[in-house]
């Protein structure tokens, strides 16, 4: 599949010592229209739009907000914190800005499962459907997202 | 036939003839473009630095024994490490303009990671930022204040002694391990009393893969001797007779306790409150310190609040999120200061709280931290 220039601009940003020490591709040798492509099917697949999971992170960001640096029970099945991180990224897709980097943990008591993610996955995943490549210690994949955060299907 | 073989090779001469002279380009460039030569750097008008060229401005300071405040290593990714360079600085950088407002660029203020020494400079440096300093600290203590608080006693080595004001904060260099291929500073405020200055204790709070809290919770032991400079930051008790008001959660205790302890020693009997902020009664730490500390002082009042208040733990203090009672201790909002520490996104929420119920904005100094 052929890669726009502007995806490859991205994707050399998204190198590692670019704009993190660790990048964001992580061992995925795919080039990022070919990561992007996959992604987006796979959410297609679970029923759900990229805007759809940006919203529900958002979500949980912003009840774990009102714990006021402590953890908080939102609804019956989750835990949300929200932590301040010192520091902000710039986007690799090239937008202007920084996006600072607030760390949220929601954790799924009814399953058991929790995921970790910041403001930066949700700009990421909101206006680029980016989930990381593969093998980066912070992917987000769109499942896990679906399973922890329960997002309903857009039916 | 023979003319074929003369063409080929006449065709990877040429070849060779260009790599070869695209490579000696390449060499001389690098010997000359990236090398900037000896540069002169004169600080505050007075002290002159003679220095190589090339690195960034917070690098060539720091190998200069000058210190300025930067959490995130120099990646210019904490806007902190911003100074004046009032000559030869040349225009801002993209990575620049993001951190600096209009006004600072109106005072020549620029982030010193990106900004490389290219030519002679003029700076000022704030004269508090001349007397940090770099220390080889030994870990003397560890203990678990927390299920995810670790408390730190780092002692001086030699004849060292850390000269600091009470709410100030240090750097720690976490040595190059799994997560990270160089060292990294990391910034804690100090939570022990400013006249031990042979030792100093910080409160460090684990975060999911955080570098230097990883480090601190998993690899760090006693004895082992670690790299750090300071002290630093405006974070301290303003000389006043204003009442205080003290808002904290987690390990935002620190620079707060060091405070109150020093309070303690000087007398300084002023009327205070620390609201203090956690989950449950698990996550308390210190409790009898910092009650104790009430006897010691005869107008403090420490106030714990647990958000979530669980039945099987015993637990008469307050309950809810420490704004949710801030106005009943908040007696006299006119005449209060305030000191916060605490996460970025909580210092806002606990400024418009104090600003809603009549604290002057100018009165409130914090401690903003992230976890890292």
């Amino acid at each position: 599949m052929k890669q726009s220039p502007q995806l490859g601009k991205a994707e050399e940003a998204m190198k590692p010592g670019v704009i993190t020490k660790e990048g964001f591709l992580g061992t995925d040798v795919r080039h990022l229209v070919e990561i992007l492509t996959e992604d987006d099917a796979e959410v297609a697949r679970l029923g759900l739009t990229h805007e759809v999971v940006a919203d529900r992170m958002k979500y949980f960001k912003e009840e774990g907000l009102k714990g006021e640096g402590l953890l908080v029970d939102v609804g019956d099945d989750f835990e949300v914190s929200v932590e301040s991180v010192r520091g902000k990224l710039a986007c690799p897709f090239g937008e202007p800005g920084l996006i600072s980097k607030s760390n949220v943990r929601v954790t799924n008591t009814r399953i058991g499962k929790a995921v970790n993610y910041t403001d930066f996955h949700i700009h990421m995943i909101g206006e680029h459907g980016f989930y990381q490549g593969k093998g980066s210690p912070y992917r987000v994949s769109p499942k896990e997202l679906k399973e922890v955060l329960a997002i309903n299907s857009e039916e | 036939m023979d003319f074929q073989w003369i063409e080929l090779i006449q065709s990877v001469a040429v070849v060779c003839g260009i790599a070869t002279v695209l490579a000696l380009l390449m060499v001389i460039a690098d010997a000359t473009i990236g090398n900037y030569g000896e540069k002169k750097i004169v600080v505050n008008k007075d002290k002159e630095l003679k220095v190589e060229g090339g690195n960034s401005v917070l690098t060539t300071l720091k190998e200069q024994g000058i210190f300025i405040p930067s959490a995130c290593g120099g990646r210019g990714s904490c806007g902190l490490c911003k100074l004046k360079v009032d000559e030869g600085g040349g225009d801002y950088l993209p990575t620049e303009l993001s951190w600096i407002t209009k006004e600072e660029q109106k005072e020549n203020i620029r982030l010193c990671c990106q900004l490389k020494v290219k030519n002679d400079l003029k700076i000022t440096v704030p004269e508090e930022f001349l007397n940090i300093r770099e220390y080889e600290v030994k870990v003397d203590k560890i203990v678990s204040l927390t299920h995810d608080i670790k408390g730190v006693t780092f002692a001086l080595q030699g004849g060292d002694e850390l000269d600091f004001k009470a709410g100030q904060f240090v750097q720690l260099q976490v040595p190059e391990y799994d997560l990270c291929e160089e060292p990294v500073y990391r910034a804690y405020s100090i939570s022990s009393v400013p006249s031990d200055r042979k030792k100093f204790d910080l409160q460090i709070k684990y975060v999911n893969n955080g570098i230097c809290t990883t480090y601190v919770h998993r690899h760090l032991r006693e004895g082992e001797i670690i790299t750090m400079n300071g002290p630093y930051g405006d974070f301290y008790l303003r000389d006043t007779d204003s009442e205080i008001i003290f808002m904290a959660v987690g390990s935002g205790m620190a620079p707060i306790r060091s405070i109150l302890l020093d309070m303690a020693e000087k007398g300084i009997s002023r009327k205070a409150v620390f609201l203090y902020g956690i989950r449950t009664a698990e996550d308390m730490f210190l409790y009898d310190e910092l009650k104790e500390l009430e006897n010691k002082l005869p107008d403090f009042r420490f106030v714990p609040s647990v958000s979530r208040p669980d039945e099987t733990q015993k637990w008469d203090g307050e309950t809810g999120r420490i704004t949710d009672i801030l106005q009943k201790y908040l007696t006299n909002p006119e005449k209060t200061e305030a000191y916060l520490c605490a996460g970025e996104r909580v210092i806002e929420s606990y400024k418009a709280k104090l600003t809603e119920l009549g604290v002057k904005e100018d009165k409130i100094y914090y401690d903003s931290f992230g976890g890292n």
